[in-house]
């Protein structure tokens, strides 16, 4: 009942909040060819949606989001577990981190294109940059975090140390972890968005921007629903996930 | 009974005109991009020109690529250096603009400020060369794009068998080194830093002088409910504009114009000397928009009639 | 004793004690680091120098400390760096005293909670700069623009922690609260308060360097002022090595900026721990 009750508000305040928005074009109190009506919206959005043309921008933006997103869990992941099991790594590389790590990815733009140039590639990378940081610094703290006297019975026990890391280190901080990877996800949505506007030629960050350009905006605000959609969704999917990862942390 | 209805309407007007006159600002705000096509805004407020007017100018620069329109819709500037074939697509979706002043001409002049530029050795010469290869523009569906789509047609070329892509200007002699596109239509100051490299880069074309002579690139414009509001204001700042504009046509070797381009776009005083300054329009020719409105017909861009006399200030024609 | 440290040890048995020593002392000072980071600097400056790298937009490393010495002596720098974090602190604080506000409210009012939290979801799941270009639209391209959408950055990590924490709470706390006849207000001070404060300060850690890249970003697309403008500015006025340097300075106050926060933070938390203690 309160779930039903839940989903029942829910629905309608986002319905309540069209309405108003509805009302206050229709009352004339905002200039319609910036800001169109929802029922304005609705056929650019059904248009898009029908054609099937929002596959291939959509199709774009997630792929390099995925593939971006996908080095950085790893490359953090990996890089954190090493750090934090290396006194040696640690030393190397913590003040690298340190000196990159509150840099703002965009700021970084021009510099990638010298070495990666104007494709995919530079765009990946910067989502990977941007995603890599949270991930590395919530695994390096999980890591830090452990229980020592578990890991002084692994070694009593005689784990090696791949077990050790597989069995008592990796479990204990996959809380820390995934909550970095959902930092992560975000910030490799912003970069993704902000690169295709930057310096692109397909993916829905460009048409948002190529439509406000060339001033279709009910287009515009079409594709901005979608791409409230997908963030959404890609939520939802990450809950999942981690719902099934730590099952012990659901609420 | 007469004279009470005169005297009504006197007062009636009286009372609008002192109402609009505290409405008209004299603070211009005025929205820029940092190139040396709009210098002729910064010597006019160097040399005082909007002062001796009574006019205060803010300008503000936009050097991304969102602000432009939308933001002289949204009231956040009063008046905007911005390219005609945007201007004619904001148009077309119902913004109604007003063309305030005239901006960017390009005369018929031995230098070229801009152009295509493609690796050197190559053999790159014209649009039939290009077919089947890249081309990196500004932006798509702008007058840099327009214009390389024509520059390839009238060269032989078919434009439809090219890849356009968007790159940003400081990016793109880093794209053209990189193999990423075959060539660029660039602007200064990346397109005299690059054809002056005459071991990496070479100069193919200017699409704009040859596909139409004489074309007005950029103009100054407004709202039209802004232009409706402040037409003293708006011929108060054509004066003092027209001025900067004599004086810079008039100076262009002077190192002063040079401290002036400077503290505007940032560019270091050498890297100024070094472009080819060219004079700009002091008046606004309707029959060369034409011929670009025209020409964004023909490339799917506006599908319908624009009234060009209609959206001109009559201060910019004359 | 971190795990880092039980970890090593166990496996340095085997290697002699003057490696040891040597490689410890090395990890313990982060110097091993350091000659790493200054190996890189100098190869970023050999491969400008000898032209392995050309490109207008890769100056050598020198220049760049040239003009990073010039910006700071002129005060350009200074003036640029303020002026966005000016913005970034001002954005930054309405969008936690929003996401506290709402964390509270929403996890303490189910029917409001029902209400207001779709609608959040949907926010916080659009990634920002989307919305860039359509709040131009409306609100312009000054100060106000650029706050509010550093406040729409921030909102939704301080909301969520807070959220989070408040619904974590101990249940017989509150009833404790309620079976002492405490006011509302009270309750929210003395308990919920200090029982969610872990969890918001974490929200605002993950908010602050979000809330420097979106004041960065959105320079950088609606730009008049600030470190983002002045990216893309000295881009087009062929000045990379002033980029750089803005660059630079712009990640040493992201630096300081979390360096002081984590400092607030502890202080703030040990506040929290030693009134839990009472």
């Amino acid at each position: 009942m309160p779930e039903l009750g839940r989903k029942g508000f829910g629905l309608l305040s986002i319905l309540g909040v069209l309405l108003l928005w509805e009302l206050v074009c229709r009352a004339g109190l905002v200039n319609l060819s910036l800001l169109p009506s929802p029922s304005q919206i609705a056929p650019a959005l059904w248009k898009i949606l029908a054609s099937g043309s929002f596959l291939v921008p959509l199709g774009q933006t997630l792929g390099m989001l995925l593939i971006g997103y996908t080095i950085a869990c790893v490359a953090g992941v990996a890089l954190g577990l090493l750090m934090g099991c290396s006194e040696y790594l640690y030393g190397l590389l913590e003040p690298l981190v340190e000196v990159i790590r509150p840099i703002p990815k965009p700021a970084l733009i021009p510099a990638m294109v010298v070495f990666l140039g104007i494709g995919a590639g530079m765009k990946i990378t910067m989502v990977a940059l941007a995603a890599l940081f949270p991930v590395l610094i919530n695994t390096l703290q999980g890591v830090r975090g452990v229980d020592p006297v578990l890991l002084a019975t692994a070694r009593t026990l005689g784990c090696s140390r791949f077990e050790t890391i597989r069995k008592i280190i990796l479990p204990a901080s996959l809380p820390m972890i995934l909550t970095g990877m959902r930092v992560s996800l975000s910030m490799g949505l912003v970069l993704v968005i902000l690169a295709e506007m930057l310096a692109a030629e397909s993916g829905i960050g460009f048409l948002i921007l190529d439509l406000q350009r060339s001033f279709q905006v009910r287009p515009m605000y079409a594709w901005i629903a979608i791409l409230a959609a997908v963030g959404l969704v890609l939520n939802i999917l990450f809950e999942m996930v981690e719902d099934r990862a730590v099952p012990w942390r659901a609420k | 009974m007469f004279s009470m209805r005169n005297l009504s309407r006197v007062l009636l007007t009286a009372a609008f005109a002192a109402l609009a006159t505290a409405a008209s600002a004299q603070t211009v705000r005025v929205n820029y991009i940092p190139i040396t096509d709009v210098t002729p805004l910064f010597v006019a407020i160097d040399k005082g020109y909007f002062k001796d007017e009574g006019l205060t100018i803010v300008p503000t620069p936009s050097t991304g690529g969102a602000a432009g329109v939308p933001g002289l819709m949204a009231g956040a500037f009063d008046v905007m250096y911005g390219n005609v074939v945007s201007t004619m697509l904001a148009q077309q979706q119902g913004f109604k603009l007003e063309v305030v002043s005239a901006g960017t001409k390009q005369f018929d002049n031995p230098a070229n400020t801009n152009g295509m530029v493609a690796r050197k050795g190559e053999g790159i010469r014209t649009g039939k060369d290009l077919e089947g290869k890249t081309v990196a523009v500004n932006t798509r569906n702008g007058i840099i794009w327009l214009f390389a789509r024509a520059w390839i047609a009238k060269s032989g070329g078919d434009a439809t068998k090219v890849t356009f892509k968007e790159v940003p200007f400081p990016q793109m002699p880093d794209a053209l080194r990189g193999k990423q596109i075959d060539a660029a239509f660039m602007v200064n100051p990346f397109f005299n830093a690059s054809v002056t490299d005459p071991n990496t880069f070479e100069f193919v074309a200017a699409p704009y002088r040859e596909v139409q002579p004489d074309v007005e690139v950029g103009h100054y414009i407004s709202t039209q409910e802004y232009f409706a509001k402040n037409k003293e204001t708006l011929a108060k700042y054509n004066r003092a504009f027209r001025k900067g504009v004599q004086w810079y046509n008039a100076n262009l070797k002077d190192p002063d114009l040079i401290r002036i381009i400077s503290g505007f776009t940032k560019m270091q005083p050498e890297l100024v000397a070094k472009l080819n300054l060219q004079i700009l329009p002091e008046i606004v020719n309707l029959d060369s928009v034409a011929t670009t409105v025209k020409l964004m017909k023909d490339n799917g861009l506006v599908t319908s009639d624009i009234d060009l006399a209609a959206m001109t200030a009559p201060d910019a024609l004359k | 004793m971190s795990i880092a440290a039980s970890l090593t040890s166990g496996e340095l048995t085997v290697k002699s004690p003057v490696r040891r020593k040597l490689f410890g002392d090395l990890a313990r000072t982060r110097l091993s680091g350091a000659i790493l980071i200054a190996l890189l600097l100098l190869l970023w400056e050999v491969s400008a120098a000898r032209g392995w790298i050309v490109s207008d937009n890769w100056p050598r490393f020198s220049a760049v400390l040239v003009a990073a010495y010039r910006g700071l002596l002129s005060g350009e720098l200074a003036e640029i760096l303020g002026s966005t974090l000016y913005r970034m602190l001002a954005g930054y604080a309405a969008g936690c005293i929003l996401g506290v506000l709402f964390g509270l409210v929403l996890g303490s009012n189910r029917v409001l909670d029902w209400i207001i939290r779709p609608l959040i979801e949907i926010q916080r799941t659009l990634p920002s700069p989307a919305i860039i270009p359509p709040l131009i639209l409306f609100l312009g391209v000054d100060d106000t623009l650029k706050i509010f959408i550093i406040m729409l950055a921030v909102f939704p990590p301080v909301f969520v922690n807070t959220y989070g924490g408040v619904r974590g709470l101990d249940e017989t706390l509150l009833l404790t609260a309620k079976t002492f006849g405490l006011s509302r207000f009270d309750t929210l001070r003395k308990i919920v308060l200090p029982a969610t404060l872990p969890a918001m300060t974490a929200g605002m850690r993950i908010a602050l360097s979000l809330a420097l890249i979106m004041a960065v970003i959105g320079e950088m697309i609606s730009g008049a002022s600030g470190v983002g403008n002045y990216l893309m500015s000295m881009q087009y006025a062929m000045r990379a090595d002033s980029m750089y340097a803005a660059v630079i300075c712009l990640a040493a106050s992201g630096y300081i900026l979390n360096r002081v926060f984590l400092r607030l933070e502890r202080a703030a938390l040990h506040w929290h721990h030693s009134m839990q203690a009472e």
